[in-house]
């Protein structure tokens, strides 16, 4: 008979690639959070003025800015861990060279970049 | 293994399809989208009134709005709860799966369902 370990539900506690691992599974949790509050967000604009209104307030409220503070940490975390995936499952080639991991994961970033500038421009009156 | 059961089809393709591109859409837009409509916005830094957010997004743009902010995160999300409760060795995997993705389809149905009345009014 052969052995088989038991795996427990703590098992990724033990070590620390685990742990990262299982953070970044967890970053989805206050992404969630974020995604109901934008689909509320669609409804209240949807019905009018004053839900809109109120829907401000909403995401105003102290836990809501704190619930979403975290999803910005918990997205640029998952950014960072995938776009580090991205040169690896995908390799770009450009005739002989392939070209180096630095420059895919600096592109991906300046695409971030580029999407905080787009909302920049598009609240430009506003800033 | 019967000829028949080579030939079931896994639904995992869409499922992981789905996933990966509510990952490019998280790690892409996700951030901006916080940044303005969650953080300054609420604080009172942007403002952004009815009839300009109304204008902007039953338009055109609030179809992808809702496409890459709102309905391929959401597909992100459950699959990597999904796969998480898998992880803490949740049993019950058919139930997951159901509960999950139908949550995720009820809800960017209702999104896309308001973008369109909006749309068309």
């Amino acid at each position: 008979m052969s052995y088989r370990s038991e795996l427990t539900r703590t098992w990724w506690l033990k070590h620390h690639a685990f742990k990262a691992y299982m953070l970044r599974e967890a970053t989805v949790l206050p992404l969630f959070f974020l995604l109901l509050s934008l689909a509320m967000g669609i409804y209240s604009l949807w019905q009018g003025q004053n839900q809109w209104q109120a829907w401000q307030l909403i995401m105003g409220h102290p836990v809501v800015l704190v619930v979403n503070s975290i999803a910005l940490m918990a997205s640029l975390y998952h950014a960072w861990t995938f776009f580090q995936l991205f040169p690896r499952v995908m390799p770009i080639r450009l005739g002989e060279k392939t070209l180096s991991p630095k420059v895919l994961i600096a592109a991906q970033w300046a695409g971030v970049a580029s999407v905080i500038g787009l909302f920049a421009w598009l609240f430009r009156g506003a800033l | 293994m019967t000829q028949k059961a080579k030939l079931k089809r896994s639904g995992e393709p869409i499922w992981w399809a789905l996933f990966s591109a509510g990952g490019v859409c998280f790690a892409v837009f996700i951030p901006a989208t916080i940044v303005f409509l969650a953080l300054l916005m609420p604080l009172g830094v942007v403002e952004l009134s009815y009839s300009q957010a109304s204008t902007w997004f039953f338009s055109f743009w609030g179809l992808l709005f809702t496409g890459a902010v709102v309905v391929l995160p959401l597909f992100h999300a459950v699959h990597r709860i999904r796969h998480g409760l898998h992880d803490l060795k949740v049993q019950h995997h058919g139930l997951v799966k159901a509960l999950g993705y139908g949550f995720a389809s009820v809800l960017s149905i209702v999104c896309l369902t308001f973008w369109l009345l909006g749309f068309l009014n």
